[in-house]
């Protein structure tokens, strides 16, 4: 290649992007503030969700029965604690705990109290979590709930290139998820029968959303528990609610028993 | 400068390098899926590991059809040489065992993604994702297991349309899929935990949408072996004998329900088994 083909080439590519990078990035007239976590959702979760249980059914539908913890990966002092479960205790609130509580066949609101905090409530077992954004609270008094931090996670801005890498089949969107990491637990139930998470048990979530090609809204909650001391690896799995209108067969039951 | 001396050549050249720089600096949001993944058992274990029960559709919204269907079905089909080496459809693979590895095809020039391959070990179902942009074929091309995949960028997230199926199977117990169906799938990437998302639709075998998700994950040193089959006689039977049941003569359907205390309504599925309510019914 000649020096004057290659300086030609590479003064065209620098205009290019100086282009595009000044229009991308117009010099800020005065400074704003940032943009509360309300303003900066990358996604909308509020509304009302319902659980579509058809994984696991019988662990979640019914209550299965005592010392059936197939696949939690428990380790020995997890599954003694199991067996103390009696039947006694169906219905108890340690179903309800954070740690499971989005198992159980239930249908969510999730909605804003105020610009940094999202309120997720169930109406199985009546249960209420808040997800705080920024700076987090004293911890108080250990609780089913315990106490969750939030964040939103966002990918790498897309401008809308036509890189070959984002064709294939529909616009790309810049998607985005909540993070939520709860601790300060009280001991719950991962299962209805009693499979045990401690008072040492993290867990953290990731909730997705996004339309199926029916245009249904979906909600993909994927739930880590971390329990050093009933748990011999973290237990994961994943829960999928369906949006409806707001209203519809909400049906509050409290828990009864327990903690 | 004068102009003069540039030449067409050189001008088509800049034009595509510029057009190249522009697209590596623009490209969509994505995330690096390649490496190996372990599938994760923690949910739907009975179905996934031993197989599912004969009878057990819980939840899962089917239509009468799909349940007609998987009342004749008899497990002895296995056996079979025509039917031992089947792989998964794709429908079903990110649900059952062994390992996925998962690569990327990068145009040698452009660096551009081209294709993403997903492989699980058992039976060996290789997957091809193109990312080019192309079209899916017409309806007459040929349907195999994995079907036509094609992929885009939601954010980060994978998604992958699907099409041009064979007829197949939504659960082992003879729950069916047809050559009509289509799926979606998302593939969610937390750190070392993906969640991959599937959502089928058949027009003939479900009522509505069946979404699933399936955990993975990531193992740094992974590896993956081969997975030969060769199909050989298991039993001698009569040549065109196909085991089956005729509609009411399934001896096995209801122990499933019968040894977990489960009624028939909630065991023969579909959509309303799945929803809260209707384990209100059970109490």
């Amino acid at each position: 290649m000649s020096a004057a083909r290659l300086s030609l080439a590479l003064a065209v590519v620098a205009s290019v992007l100086a282009a595009d990078v000044a229009l991308a990035q117009p010099a800020p007239a005065r400074p704003t503030p940032p943009a509360s976590p309300r303003e900066a959702a990358p996604i909308d979760l509020t509304g009302q969700w319902v659980a579509i249980v058809n994984e696991d059914w019988r662990w979640r539908m019914v209550t299965p029965p005592k010392g059936d913890y197939a696949s939690v990966p428990l380790n020995d002092e997890g599954r003694r604690v199991a067996d103390q479960w009696d039947v006694s205790q169906d219905g108890h609130c340690e179903a309800y705990g954070a740690g499971a509580l989005l198992r159980m066949p239930t249908r969510l609101r999730i909605r804003w109290d105020g610009a940094a905090r999202l309120v997720l409530e169930t109406d199985a077992g009546r249960q209420i979590r808040n997800f705080d954004f920024g700076a987090q609270a004293p911890a108080g008094a250990r609780s089913l709930q315990g106490q969750s931090a939030a964040k939103w996670v966002t990918p790498p801005r897309n401008p809308g290139g036509p890189g070959l890498a984002g064709a294939g089949g529909g616009p790309a969107s810049n998607g985005g998820y909540l993070e939520v990491k709860t601790s300060n637990l009280s001991p719950g139930w991962l299962r209805r029968n009693g499979v045990p998470y401690s008072e040492d048990a993290a867990v953290t979530e990731y909730f997705a959303r996004f339309a199926a090609p029916n245009g249904a809204e979906w909600l993909i909650v994927t739930t880590i528990v971390d329990d050093p001391r009933y748990l011999t690896q973290r237990f994961v799995v994943s829960n999928h609610f369906r949006k409806e209108a707001e209203g519809g067969h909400w049906n509050p039951r409290a828990c009864g028993g327990g903690a | 400068m004068r102009l003069s001396w540039i030449r067409g050549r050189e001008l088509r050249f800049a034009a595509v390098t510029a057009w190249l720089a522009w697209l590596t600096a623009y490209a969509p949001a994505q995330t690096n899926l390649v490496g190996y993944w372990n599938p994760l058992f923690h949910e739907d274990v009975d179905e996934r590991i031993p197989g599912p029960s004969i009878g057990d559709y819980l939840g899962l919204p089917i239509s009468d059809a799909a349940r007609l269907r998987a009342e004749a079905w008899d497990a002895s089909l296995l056996s079979m040489p025509e039917h031992q080496c089947k792989p998964h459809p794709s429908t079903y693979g990110f649900r059952g065992v062994g390992v996925l590895r998962i690569w990327e095809d990068r145009d040698d020039d452009t660096q551009q993604l081209v294709k993403i391959h997903t492989h699980i070990a058992w039976q060996e179902q290789h997957r091809e994702i193109w990312m080019d942009g192309r079209p899916h074929p017409p309806e007459y091309a040929q349907h195999t297991w994995q079907g036509f995949s094609t992929g885009s960028w939601d954010g980060d997230v994978l998604v992958v349309k699907t099409t041009h199926l064979k007829a197949g199977w939504m659960r082992r117990n003879g729950l069916p899929l047809s050559d009509r169906a289509t799926m979606t799938d998302r593939f969610h990437r937390y750190g070392d935990i993906m969640t991959h998302v599937m959502i089928v639709e058949d027009p003939v075998y479900l009522t509505e949408p069946l979404v699933k998700t399936n955990g993975f994950l990531l193992q740094p040193a992974g590896t993956m072996t081969p997975y030969p089959c060769e199909p050989v006689v298991e039993v001698v039977r009569e040549p065109g004998f196909v085991p089956h049941y005729l509609p009411g003569k399934n001896p096995f359907l209801d122990e499933f329900g019968e040894h977990y205390g489960l009624p028939r309504e909630a065991t023969r599925g579909g959509a309303a088994t799945a929803l809260p309510e209707f384990a209100e019914t059970l109490r």
